[in-house]
């Protein structure tokens, strides 16, 4: 285990986890003083009546919501976030309860933040350290198994009137408590389930590998990958597996423990690019670039890539893989981990970013893009704590390999 | 027990230590400004960025610092160490002196002090990448590469940077910093 000189690491956020996680609501919210809570959610989960199991679980001890917002998009937005602080004013609320993917949990820390510090402009909290006090109770409800934002102290909210999206970064983002139930993800569709479980596992691979990787954040890392490994190929076969469901559902919160304290690399830098320039969702971006961020990578960072096989494939495969085998071992692990998820899911889980289609059947990702891509990502930060350098001609190498889904010819990466 | 006849514990000034950052912010202040004229790489970032674009970098919490900036007819100018009442767009803060010394003694990258969260950045994200490209091209000018190497995630090949273009650059960068 690398011990570095220095290292930091926080994660404040009481988490509850079980079958009926829910049923603690009420108690969870009387410990830490709230009696007037707004749910904040999408159509999508309310449809699915997700938060009827959450109304459900609070009706038990008499307590009820003072307001429920339902209309959060798909990409947050920073009117919906201002809407939603001005119904919370209005009803008088004292606390958040949020139920939903990132999207629905980034628009939540963003109210949170205007309710708690009475502003109305959310841009003069943008960037990392300018929410500088503890804001009002903040219960996290994930309902899919991939963000972990649920325990990330950062939030990002686009304002589509200027076309810009804005970071924010704070300790005090963090929620108060995180309520893990294996009801909240029980109806994500298969295609759904394998790309957010993807998702999780890129942010504990790229923690344990990447040049912020600590001791406290391994732990967690590892457990997650463990969990992954274990579970996803399984739940995307059979939905209804709820232990299987709750698994996934802890290993994105282990991975949102990991990634929020030792950062994400290369895969996720190229990501945000696609999902810029292309539209792409996230956890398919994470998906199809994985195996490519370990074998640019692996040149540095061998011991720690090939560490990954025994949580991957267990004990008895990396007992039996030489050492010097291991790194090659574990990437070809997740190319058959994305192959075996094509298949449950009918081909419809893609596996390169040719394959990438919306639901017109339209090529989400044309060759043509990519030079765009490439200069996007030379403007994301994520490249920061990637083990190696890129240029623009390296991103287009790594971008034409995951195109056409060869594997990276790792004699053409530059080694300084 | 009259606590005023203990007397007020004061933090160590580390004056060595910060003529030292102090002497190596100035150094690296003159070369960015000499590389934006020398190397076109280096000029073609500072085009990409706003025109009002000024980078504050110092230590938290009382300096030294130093302001580079682009002027209303877009040359990239060393501002100097003082806070002339400047509006940076970009800060990088060192969090302390000894966070500092690592970085500039070369024992951390800006890649591992970023890592540690010994250096944070405020302002726009897109900007901080390009002034840490900036930043890289101009330690492989000023320093020789044993110690470059130990700053930079990766030094820079031939095909990246042919030796004509590193030696006849870190001459004329040399030159350009230290004359007036």
């Amino acid at each position: 285990m690398q011990l570095p000189a220095y290292y930091e690491f926080c994660n404040s956020v009481k988490t509850i986890v079980g079958h009926k996680a829910l049923e603690q609501i009420p108690q969870s919210l009387k410990a830490i003083n709230a009696q007037r809570p707004m749910i904040i959610t999408d159509k999508g989960v309310e449809q699915a009546g997700l938060i009827k199991i959450v109304q459900a679980a609070m009706q038990k001890s008499k307590l009820k919501a003072a307001a429920l917002f339902d209309n959060v998009p798909a990409d947050s937005d920073v009117k919906v976030v201002n809407e939603v602080a001005k119904i919370y004013r209005a009803k008088k609320c004292d606390s958040i309860i949020a139920v939903g993917g990132g999207s629905v949990l980034d628009t939540a820390k963003g109210a949170n933040i205007l309710v708690s510090e009475n502003a109305t402009d959310l841009l003069q909290f943008v960037g990392y350290g300018n929410v500088k006090r503890k804001l009002r109770p903040f219960v996290a409800v994930p309902t899919t198994a991939g963000t972990g934002s649920e325990v990330t102290s950062v939030a990002v909210i686009a304002n589509h009137e200027k076309n810009i999206k804005m970071a924010f970064g704070s300790l005090f983002l963090l929620p108060d408590i995180a309520i893990i139930d294996s009801r909240m993800t029980k109806t994500l569709p298969p295609t759904i389930t394998a790309f957010t479980g993807m998702d999780a596992l890129t942010h504990a691979v790229e923690a344990y590998f990447c040049l912020a990787k600590n001791p406290l954040s391994d732990t967690t890392a590892l457990a997650a990958i463990q969990l992954i490994a274990q579970n996803l190929v399984n739940v995307v076969k059979k939905p209804s597996d709820l232990d299987g469901r709750l698994a996934l559902a802890l290993a994105s919160n282990l991975a949102g423990m990991a990634f929020s304290n030792s950062m994400v690399g290369l895969v996720h830098n190229i990501g945000h690019a696609i999902g810029g320039v292309c539209g792409v969702p996230h956890g398919v971006c994470m998906n199809i670039l994985l195996p490519y961020g370990l074998e640019y990578n692996m040149h540095k960072r061998s011991q720690y890539i090939g560490e990954l096989l025994y949580p991957l494939a267990g004990e008895e495969v990396y007992n039996k893989t030489q050492k010097k085998e291991r790194p090659l071992k574990t990437v070809e692990y997740i190319r058959k981990l994305i192959q075996d998820l094509h298949d449950a899911t009918d081909g419809k889980h893609p596996r390169f970013l040719k394959e990438v289609y919306d639901r017109s059947g339209k090529q989400m990702i044309p060759k043509e893009k990519l030079p765009d891509i490439a200069k996007t990502a030379m403007s994301d930060p994520a490249q920061f704590y990637n083990p190696e350098d890129l240029d623009y001609n390296d991103y287009i190498m790594v971008l034409e390999a995951a195109w056409e889904g060869i594997p990276l010819d790792r004699k053409k990466i530059k080694k300084g | 027990m009259n606590a005023l006849q203990y007397p007020e514990i004061k933090p160590k000034k580390k004056l060595i230590k910060r003529i030292y950052i102090a002497v190596m912010l100035w150094v690296v202040g003159r070369a960015i400004q000499a590389a934006a004229k020398v190397d076109s790489e280096v000029k073609e970032e500072f085009a990409k960025l706003k025109d009002n674009f000024l980078l504050k970098m110092w230590i938290w919490p009382n300096g030294p610092a130093m302001y580079v900036g682009k002027t209303k007819d877009g040359k990239v100018k060393y501002l100097g160490w003082k806070d002339k009442g400047y509006k940076p767009t970009l800060t990088m803060t060192i969090k302390s002196v000894e966070a500092a010394m690592l970085l500039f003694t070369f024992q951390e990258g800006t890649a591992i002090s970023t890592a540690r969260n010994r250096l944070v950045v405020d302002g726009d994200l897109p900007d901080a990448c390009a002034l840490v490209r900036i930043l890289n091209i101009v330690e492989v000018y000023l320093l020789p590469k044993i110690i470059a190497k130990l700053a930079v995630k990766r030094y820079p090949k031939w095909s990246q940077m042919n030796p004509f273009r590193k030696h006849f650059g870190r001459i004329l960068i040399y030159v350009r910093a230290f004359t007036f």
